[in-house]
C-alpha cells in the first residue's frame, strides 16, 4: 500500500493547534512528512467471519476462536451478518525514527507522532476501501477497535491470533494489550447485507469522552 | 551424537526434504482459527500421526513435530505447560515416522515483540526458549524458523547452544523488499548465525517459491552453509483462506532454486503432502550443487552490514578518557547525552562506533549492556565493544544484536586465552594488538611477529581469518618519533604478508605536537595508503573524515565521486574543511537577545547569545533573570491557546542549548544550576514515552535534574531511583487503561516503602478524580503543569 502524503490538519488537529500554525511550525511539518513517508511501510491483513451468535454481551464467529466481547462492540453489530477483522501497522522503522527523534529534537518528534498517528488512520481508510471492493454485495460500518467502549483492549492477543497477524503483518501485542510496533490499528469492521444508515460515532460510547477536548468545547472529533 | 545423525542425512542425500505446513493440515482436519495447535498434541495424538506419516510417505526426511508456537507465553491460558506438550508433540512425531525420518523440535517466534520496540527483554526471551529446548531434548534437530528479529532468534540459538548438543536449523521470513518485518537484512541473518555457529540457515513462509528467488539468490552469496527453502503455496486469499499455486507449479518453481546451493527442501503455509510428493518428484535426478562462495569481512546490525572492503570510520567519541562532560553523563547514567554522541558521529560520517563506557566508579558491566541497546535503538551502525575486562565483553557480546567488533586482545597469554573463546562463542570479529607481555615491540617485525601469533592463535579455535583485525599501535610522535614509521612498516606487511584486515587508532600520533589535525591527518593518509582498512577516529572532525573520503576518492573506491560529492556539494569546501565541527554553517538572524531567540525558536543562536552573556553575567543571573521569564512567558502563551506545543517545545529546546553552554561553562567551575532533581518513569507495560519524554524537556529548561528512568519501568526501579536520588517529586506516566493498574502499583509501593517524595501523574486516559483515587499528590494535564507542580514543591 502507498500513502503519497500525511493528512496535515488532521495531524495539527492532534497536537491542538486549532489556528494556522506558524511557519517554524509548518516548516518543521514538511520536514517530518518527507522523513515518515520514507520510513513507514504500511501494511494491513484482514479476514471476513460470519456471525454465528450474537448476544447483548457477546458476538461469536464461525470457525473462529475469537470472542467480541462487551455491550457496545455487540450494540454496534446489531444487525451485521459478519465481520471483518482487521489489522494494520506503519511497520518497525517508524518505531526507530521516534525513538531517535526524540533523542535529537523533541518538537520534531512530536509532529512525527502525531502525522505517524494519522498516517495508520489514512491506511486503514484505504484498506477498508480495498476490503470493501472485495467484499461484493455487502456493506461496511465503521471501524470499531479494541479499547473503544467497554471492548476489551485484553482481546488484542486473539484478535492478533485470528488473523495470524504476526505472520502476516509482524504485528504483535505486548502483556498489556500494546500493539508493537506501536503506530499500528486493530479494528472490527461490521458488515451488513442490505446498505445501512452508516451510525454515527457516538460520545457515549467513548473512553476519553469525560477528558475530551473537543466535547470540552462543543464540539466533536469527527 | 545427534549432529552425525543430522550431518550423515545431508550427506548421504543430495537433497533432504523437509515437510509441509502443519497449521493448514489442522484446519483442515476441524482445528479453529485462533485454536492453539499444540494442544492437540494431547488431544488429538492420532491427528498428528496421521499428518506426520502422510508427509514421510510423500518424502519428507527430516519433519516438524507440533510445537511452533509451544511457549511459555502462547500457551499462558491454555492450562497445559511446555513440559507437558512439547515432550509429547515429538513423541508423537516419533511414533509417526518410526526410523524414516529424523524429527525436528520446531520453535517459532514468541508472539510478543522483543525491546526496544516491544518489551520482551533479550533476558525473558532466552529463558522462555531454553524452557522449549529443555523440554524438546529428545528431538533429532532443533528448528528456529519463521523468524524476523534477528535478535530473537539470537536468543533463541544461544538458548539452543547452552542447553543442548542437537543441530541447529534457522529459517527467517523475508518480504519482497528482501527484508523481513523488522528490517532485517539477508546479509545480516546469514553473517550473524554463520558466527553464531548454525548448522543450516535459509527461508520459510511469506511468500510463494517462485517469490523467494531473489532472496535465495541473495542468501547464496553470504553463506557457506547449507541452505534450507519451506515457501508457502504462493499467496493466501482473505476470504477464503486459500493459496494460489498448485503442487505442480510449486515443485517446478524449486527447479530454479537448486542452482543457489538449496540443500534442504520443504512446504510452509499452504502446503501439504501433495506438494512435497511433487518436489520430491521434480528434484529427483537432479544434484545438488554449490556455488563457491569467498565470504569477506563484515559486520552488522540487522539493518545494516559493513563490509570491510574499503576503508570503513570507526568513531571514538563513545569513551570517557579525557572527556570531562562524557564522564559526567555516565555518572548521573545520562543515556541521552551518550545517544547524542553516537548520532553525531553518525551524521558526520562514521561507519562503525567504538564503544567503551569504563570508569572506575561505575557498574562498567550494567552500564555497558544498558549503552549498548540504548544505541541500538536509535541507531543501525555496528558497534566495536571496548574494554579491557573480558567479563564486560561478553554481556556486550550477548546482548549485541547482530555481529560486531570486539576491542581488544592482545599477544599475551592471558589475553588470548580469555578473548578469543568469546569472540568464537558469539561470532564477532576482532582487534588484535600488536603488544605482549614485552609490552609493544619497537620494531615492524616484532609486531609483525605478535599479529601472527594472534591469527594463529584464532584460526586454531576456528575463528576465520577475515574476522582477525590487527591493530599495529599508534605511538606518539613527539615521545618517539622513530616509531612512527615502525607502526605504518607493520601494518603494510600485516595487510600484505597476512592478508588481513587492519585498524589504527590515529589520534594518538599528536599528542603533545601544535596543530594536531595536521599531524593525523597527514598520518592518517600514511596509514591509509600503507593499507589501512579500519581507521579509529573522531569523525566529527571535518579534516578527517574529508581525508579518508577524499582517499577512496583518489583510489577509485568511491566511483565517480558520489560519496564525496554527496558529503561536500551543498557546504563550502572552504568552511567545513577548516573549522573541527560539522555543523551547518549558521545563518545571521540578526537576533541578540536570549528571550527573542527562545520566543522564535532559535537554537543555535540561544546558543551563542548565552555564550556571550557568560562573558558579562553571572550564570544564575542568565537563568533566573532571562532563561526562566522567557520560558514562563512560553509557558503563558500556551496556556492561553495563543501558541501550541511544538513551539512551546521549540522554545524549550533554545533553553536546552542555553542550559548546555551554561552546564559546560559551569562543570569548569564545578558550580550548579540544579533546581532540584526529578525522576520520570512510564510505568511498567507502558510502552508510549512520548508524553513524558516532552515533560524531562521542559523540566530540564527550567533547571531540574531530570533521572530519567525510561519506559517499562517496574514499581522497584522507582523506588530504588526516588531514594537513591532522594527527590521530591516523582513523575509518572501511563497512557493505557491496561497500564494505570501499574502506576497505581507504583504508587503504592512508593507509599509502602515511606519515600518522602511528591507524586505527580499524567497520561491520556488519566482524570484528576481517578489520579487521586490512585493516591497520587498530583495531576498535570500538560507537560507545563508539571513545571508548575516541580516548581512550587521545590519553592517549599
Amino acid at each position: 500500500m502507498i500513502i503519497t502524503s500525511i493528512n496535515r490538519t488532521e495531524a495539527f488537529r492532534y497536537l491542538g493547534i486549532k489556528s494556522t500554525p506558524d511557519n517554524a511550525t509548518l516548516q518543521l511539518a514538511d520536514e517530518c512528512e518527507k522523513i515518515l513517508l520514507a520510513e513507514m511501510a504500511p501494511k494491513f491483513c484482514w479476514s471476513y467471519a460470519e456471525i454465528f451468535k450474537h448476544s447483548d454481551t457477546s458476538v461469536k464467529l464461525s470457525g473462529y476462536t475469537l470472542s467480541l466481547d462487551g455491550n457496545d462492540i455487540s450494540a454496534h453489530l446489531d444487525g451485521c451478518i459478519g465481520v471483518v477483522l482487521m489489522c494494520a501497522t506503519l511497520g518497525n522503522n517508524v518505531d526507530m525514527l521516534l525513538r531517535k527523534t526524540q533523542t535529537q529534537d523533541m518538537a520534531k518528534a512530536v509532529i512525527l507522532d502525531a502525522m505517524a498517528s494519522t498516517a495508520i488512520e489514512q491506511v486503514c481508510d484505504e484498506a477498508e476501501k480495498k476490503i470493501s471492493a472485495r467484499l461484493e454485495n455487502k456493506h461496511l460500518i465503521w471501524r470499531f477497535s479494541p479499547g473503544y467502549g467497554d471492548f476489551p483492549i485484553e482481546v488484542q492477543k486473539d484478535f492478533l491470533s485470528a488473523l495470524n497477524a504476526q505472520k502476516v503483518i509482524g504485528l504483535c501485542a505486548n502483556s498489556s494489550g500494546i500493539l508493537t510496533p506501536t503506530k499500528s490499528v486493530t479494528a472490527v469492521i461490521g458488515v451488513h447485507k442490505k446498505s445501512v444508515q452508516n451510525k454515527k460515532h457516538s460520545c457515549e460510547s467513548c473512553n476519553m469522552r469525560d477528558r475530551c477536548n473537543y466535547r470540552k468545547t462543543g464540539g466533536t472529533c469527527q | 551424537m545427534k549432529k552425525e545423525k543430522f550431518y550423515k542425512l545431508l550427506s548421504e542425500n543430495e537433497f533432504v526434504f523437509l515437510d509441509g505446513a502443519m497449521g493448514t493440515m489442522l484446519q483442515s482436519k476441524g482445528l479453529e482459527t485462533g485454536g492453539v495447535p499444540e494442544l492437540l498434541n494431547l488431544t488429538k495424538p492420532e491427528w498428528l500421526t496421521e499428518i506426520h506419516s502422510a508427509y514421510v510417505s510423500a518424502g519428507s526426511q527430516l519433519v516438524y513435530a507440533n510445537t511452533f508456537g509451544a511457549n511459555r507465553y502462547k500457551l499462558a491460558e491454555t492450562g497445559k505447560s511446555v513440559a507437558e506438550i512439547i515432550p509429547a508433540a515429538i513423541a508423537n512425531a516419533k511414533n509417526a515416522v518410526g526410523d524414516k525420518a529424523l524429527v525436528a523440535l520446531d520453535i517459532g517466534p514468541i508472539g510478543q515483540l522483543l525491546e526496544p520496540t516491544g518489551t520482551l527483554s533479550f533476558e525473558d526471551a532466552y529463558d522462555i526458549f531454553r524452557e522449549q529446548i529443555k523440554a524438546g531434548k529428545e528431538a533429532d534437530v532443533v528448528v528456529f524458523e519463521t523468524m524476523t528479529d534477528l535478535y530473537e532468534l539470537k536468543a533463541a540459538v544461544l538458548a539452543a547452544k547452552e542447553n543442548c548438543d542437537l543441530p541447529i536449523i534457522c529459517t527467517m521470513t523475508f518480504e519482497q523488499n528482501m527484508r523481513t518485518f523488522t528490517g532485517c537484512a539477508i546479509s545480516s541473518m546469514a553473517i550473524t548465525l554463520e558466527g553464531l555457529g548454525v548448522d543450516a540457515i535459509g527461508v520459510n513462509c511469506s511468500l510463494g517459491p517462485r517469490e523467494l528467488e531473489p532472496v535465495v539468490a541473495e542468501l547464496s552469496k553470504w553463506t557457506t552453509l547449507p541452505i534450507v527453502v519451506k515457501a508457502n503455496a504462493g499467496l493466501p486469499d482473505p476470504v477464503t483462506n486459500t493459496y494460489d499455486i498448485t503442487p505442480e507449479e510449486f515443485a517446478e518453481s524449486y527447479v530454479n532454486l537448486v542452482k543457489y546451493g538449496v540443500k534442504l527442501v520443504g512446504g510452509c503455509c499452504g502446503t501439504n503432502p501433495d506438494f512435497i510428493r511433487a518436489v520430491v518428484k521434480k528434484l529427483d535426478g537432479m544434484k545438488y550443487t554449490r556455488p563457491e562462495v569467498q565470504l569477506e569481512a563484515a559486520v552488522c546490525t540487522p539493518a545494516k552490514t559493513v563490509e570491510i572492503n574499503q576503508p570503513r570510520i570507526i568513531g571514538e567519541r563513545i569513551n570517557p578518557t579525557g572527556k570531562k562532560l562524557f564522564k559526567e553523563a555516565l555518572k548521573r547514567g545520562d543515556i541521552d547525552y551518550i545517544l547524542n554522541q553516537a548520532i553525531q558521529q553518525i551524521e558526520a560520517g562514521a561507519d562503525i562506533l567504538d564503544v567503551n563506557v569504563g570508569l572506575p566508579d561505575i557498574d562498567e558491566k550494567e552500564m555497558m549492556v544498558k549503552v549498548v541497546k540504548a544505541i541500538q535503538s536509535v541507531t543501525d551502525l555496528p558497534l566495536q565493544l571496548d574494554s579491557t575486562r573480558p567479563d564486560v565483553l561478553e554481556a556486550a557480546l550477548r546482548i549485541y544484536n547482530g555481529k560486531p567488533i570486539v576491542n581488544s586482545v592482545n599477544g599475551e597469554e592471558g589475553s588470548l586465552e580469555a578473548i578469543l573463546p568469546l569472540v568464537k562463542k558469539y561470532g564477532a570479529a576482532v582487534v588484535g594488538l600488536t603488544l605482549d607481555e614485552g609490552g609493544i615491540p619497537k620494531t615492524a617485525d616484532g609486531r609483525f611477529a605478535i599479529a601472527e601469533k594472534i591469527l594463529d592463535r584464532a584460526q586454531k579455535i576456528g575463528i576465520p581469518k577475515r574476522d582477525v583485525f590487527i591493530d599495529c599501535l599508534t605511538l606518539t610522535a613527539s615521545a618517539e618519533q622513530k616509531a612512527v614509521m615502525e607502526t605504518i612498516n607493520a601494518l603494510h606487511r600485516v595487510k600484505t604478508d597476512l592478508g588481513l584486515k587492519t585498524v589504527l587508532g590515529v589520534s594518538n600520533i599528536s599528542f603533545g605536537l601544535p596543530n594536531r589535525e595536521l599531524v593525523n591527518c597527514n598520518f592518517l593518509q600514511m596509514a591509509l595508503t600503507n593499507g589501512l582498512d579500519l581507521p579509529i577516529i573522531n569523525p566529527n572532525a571535518a579534516l578527517m573524515t574529508g581525508a579518508v573520503r577524499a582517499y577512496k576518492l583518489l583510489t577509485n573506491i568511491d566511483e565517480n565521486a558520489s560519496e564525496f560529492i554527496a558529503a561536500y556539494a551543498e557546504s563550502s569546501m572552504t568552511t567545513s574543511m577548516s573549522s573541527t565541527s560539522s555543523a551547518p554553517v549558521q545563518q545571521k538572524s540578526g537576533v541578540t537577545d536570549l528571550p527573542t531567540a527562545i520566543a522564535n525558536g532559535l537554537k543555535s543562536e540561544g546558543a551563542k547569545i548565552t555564550e556571550e552573556l557568560l562573558k558579562t553575567h553571572d550564570t544564575m543571573d542568565i537563568v533566573d533573570n532571562m532563561l526562566i521569564p522567557a520560558l514562563d512567558k512560553a509557558g503563558a502563551e500556551f496556556e492561553q491557546g495563543k501558541i501550541f506545543l511544538p513551539q512551546l517545545i521549540m522554545a524549550a529546546n533554545v533553553a536546552q542549548a542555553a542550559f548546555e553552554v551554561i552546564k559546560s561553562h559551569m562543570s569548569a567551575g564545578g558550580e550548579t544550576v540544579s533546581k532540584g532533581k526529578v525522576v520520570l518513569a512510564t510505568v511498567k507495560g507502558d510502552i508510549h514515552d512520548i508524553g513524558k519524554n516532552i515533560v524531562k524537556v521542559l523540566l530540564e529548561n527550567y533547571g531540574f535534574d531530570v533521572i530519567d528512568l525510561g519506559k517499562d519501568v517496574p514499581p522497584e526501579t522507582v523506588v530504588e531511583a526516588a531514594v537513591s536520588h532522594s527527590v521530591k517529586l516523582v513523575g509518572l506516566s501511563a497512557l493505557m487503561t491496561t497500564t494505570l493498574g501499574a502506576m497505581e502499583d507504583t504508587i503504592k509501593l512508593l507509599h509502602e516503602k515511606n519515600v518522602p517524595c511528591k507524586i505527580v501523574v499524567g497520561g491520556a486516559v488519566l482524570t484528576p478524580e481517578y489520579a487521586e483515587k490512585i493516591g497520587a499528590d498530583y495531576y498535570a494535564k500538560d507537560a507545563k503543569e508539571t513545571v508548575d507542580i516541580a516548581k512550587k514543591i521545590y519553592a517549599e
